[in-house]
């Protein structure tokens, strides 16, 4: 049995999915509603217990690791590999735009796209078998629209209001599709599994600029 | 009675910090990853950055605490958190930790304030002895605490504003000493004189403390003495301020335990490592004949062991939590 888990934005998804059948037992798939570190434990719990296993019988974590919400993230990231590094099980990070972009659409291309303020966001091209065509960026929304090829159809997908674009989709994530993308990945020691933030602190930011100046 | 062993983590602020503490008093095990190198790179410690870095380190710390005691979650009696006051990104990653464990294991979560921490962390010298009376000085908090029992706290004073640390910290980019310049000002002050005029911070009846009109005088005054063209005596700056916080410190500290009638005194927090301090309260309270308990100076600074001593009397009264538990930016020390 696997354990899915993706906190980087505005929705809670947790399942669980037996990979021999292929079937997901369990889903929880909606927007977060108040206070995510106060609640996460009885969802992954609720999610384990309605599968009829008990997370003994969890052998491999797939944890969206981002980009999106700092603090989302880190929630998730620190639940999965706390939990995939005490059962000496897998740990395969997967991310968020990936998981946005495996809403099903009848176009050649996917645009999932996270919020980023200031005219920007954390924006990717996928095709249908999600391969990327544009790995994930920070990326203004001029220049992500300035990278979609020309030739293709392409559906955008956000769970915000993200004015830039007309005709953005809401995500409706397909669980098993991106388990089956990721099924036979090697996945990373859990002590390395990390957020993918794909922004450094403007702290960080500064020093850089200050030393390059 | 069986032996509790208490798994504790502390990640408040830029230490990630896991230890394993027997019946309270008792160190089987602490790791404390410091991020302090990291953040004298930006001069005080960066919240996102902290939270960054909590999140990369925390199951490598939790692995070698329990290597370092040779035991495994097995062994553990329950697990025990710093839940708050602290920077909220880094409670979350140790609290996300902690309840994960607690649910793979089926443990009981407890959790503690982190002033509480600091307050136990003198129970690792010795049983704490009530009725006592807490001074608990740090970056966050001044105030005095005294304690009939374990967990019964109440305040009696505390700081209007600036923290002492806080204080320091900022006096001490005055002077253009590297972060964290708390230490760096007690080792001048012992290199210089009190020659420099400058207000006592306030000297009223009551146990509350304010520092910003001290820190603002200090501030101010470097600045003319610069305008002037005269250098600034770092030593005898450091030496006049330190002895204005600390006189006043020890003065309401000593006058407290008179009114109350309490003859311990425990202090507390990062604070509780300087000389000044340490030296000046020793004095006092052997005139006074109080019997004074300082923590180790490796326990004075942020650190999981505490959080483990304080854990096990949290345990004892039944003072624990489900999964909902969550973290806590500010909250009252009860």
């Amino acid at each position: 049995m696997s354990l899915f888990i993706d906190t980087c934005n505005y929705r809670l998804i947790v399942a669980v999915v037996d990979e021999e059948s292929g079937k997901v037992l369990t889903i929880h798939n909606e927007r977060i509603d108040g206070d995510l570190s106060a609640y996460i434990f009885r969802i992954i719990d609720e999610c384990i217990s309605s599968a009829g296993i008990t997370p003994d019988d969890i052998k491999k974590v797939y944890s969206v690791v981002g980009p999106g919400s700092f603090t989302g993230i880190r929630i998730g990231v620190t639940i999965s590999k706390t939990f995939a590094w005490a059962k000496k099980i897998k740990c395969i990070p997967i991310s968020s735009l990936e998981v946005l972009a495996s809403t099903s659409v009848s176009t050649d291309l996917v645009v999932p796209m996270i919020d980023a303020r200031r005219a920007c966001v954390y924006g990717a091209i996928y095709d249908r078998d999600l391969n990327p065509v544009l790995e994930d960026s920070y990326i203004s929304l001029e220049s992500l629209s300035n990278n979609l090829p020309k030739e293709k159809s392409y559906t955008f997908v956000s769970d915000e209001d993200l004015n830039y674009f007309a005709d953005v989709v809401e995500s409706n994530v397909d669980v098993l599709k991106i388990i089956n993308k990721h099924n036979n990945d090697e996945g990373v020691n859990p002590h390395i599994l990390n957020p993918c933030y794909l922004k450094m602190t403007e702290a960080e930011a500064n020093l850089l600029s200050k030393k390059n100046d | 009675m069986e032996d509790v062993y208490i798994l504790a983590f502390e990640s408040s602020c830029d230490e990630t910090s896991v230890s394993i503490i027997k019946n309270g008093h008792e160190e089987i095990a602490t790791v404390v990853l410091s991020q302090m190198d990291i953040h004298a790179l930006y001069g005080g410690v960066v919240p996102e950055i902290a939270s960054r870095y909590h999140v990369e380190s925390i199951t490598l710390v939790i692995e070698e605490c329990l290597k370092k005691a040779n035991m495994t979650m097995d062994d553990i009696t329950a697990i025990a958190v710093t839940y708050g006051p602290g920077l909220i990104g880094s409670l979350l990653v140790g609290m996300q930790a902690a309840k994960t464990l607690s649910y793979l294991y089926n443990k009981p979560l407890v959790p503690v304030h982190h002033i509480a921490g600091h307050i136990y962390a003198n129970n690792l010298v010795e049983p704490m002895k009530f009725p006592l009376m807490a001074l608990v000085v740090s970056g966050g908090h001044t105030e005095i605490v005294l304690m009939k029992d374990d967990y019964e706290f109440k305040k009696i004073g505390g700081t209007l504003d600036d923290a002492v640390g806080e204080a320091y910290d900022k006096v001490a980019r005055v002077l253009n000493l590297p972060y964290p310049g708390g230490p760096l000002i007690d080792k001048l002050s012992f290199e210089g004189e009190d020659t420099y005029s400058l207000p006592t911070p306030l000297d009223d009846d009551s146990y509350n403390f304010s520092f910003s009109g001290l820190k603002s005088a200090v501030i101010n005054m470097s600045h003319n003495e610069i305008q002037r063209g005269n250098p600034i005596r770092k030593a005898d700056l450091a030496c006049s301020f330190q002895n204005r916080v600390v006189d006043i410190l020890v003065k309401k500290t000593i006058k407290a335990m008179k009114e109350y009638n309490v003859y311990n005194l425990i202090v507390a927090g990062g604070v509780a490592a300087n000389k000044g301090l340490r030296n000046k309260l020793t004095e006092e309270c052997a005139k006074e004949g109080y019997h004074l308990v300082f923590p180790v100076m490796k326990y004075c600074t942020d650190n999981a062991a505490m959080i483990g001593a304080a854990g096990y009397y949290a345990y004892k009264l039944g003072r624990v939590s489900d999964l909902t538990l969550n973290s806590k930016a500010n909250d009252e020390l009860k």
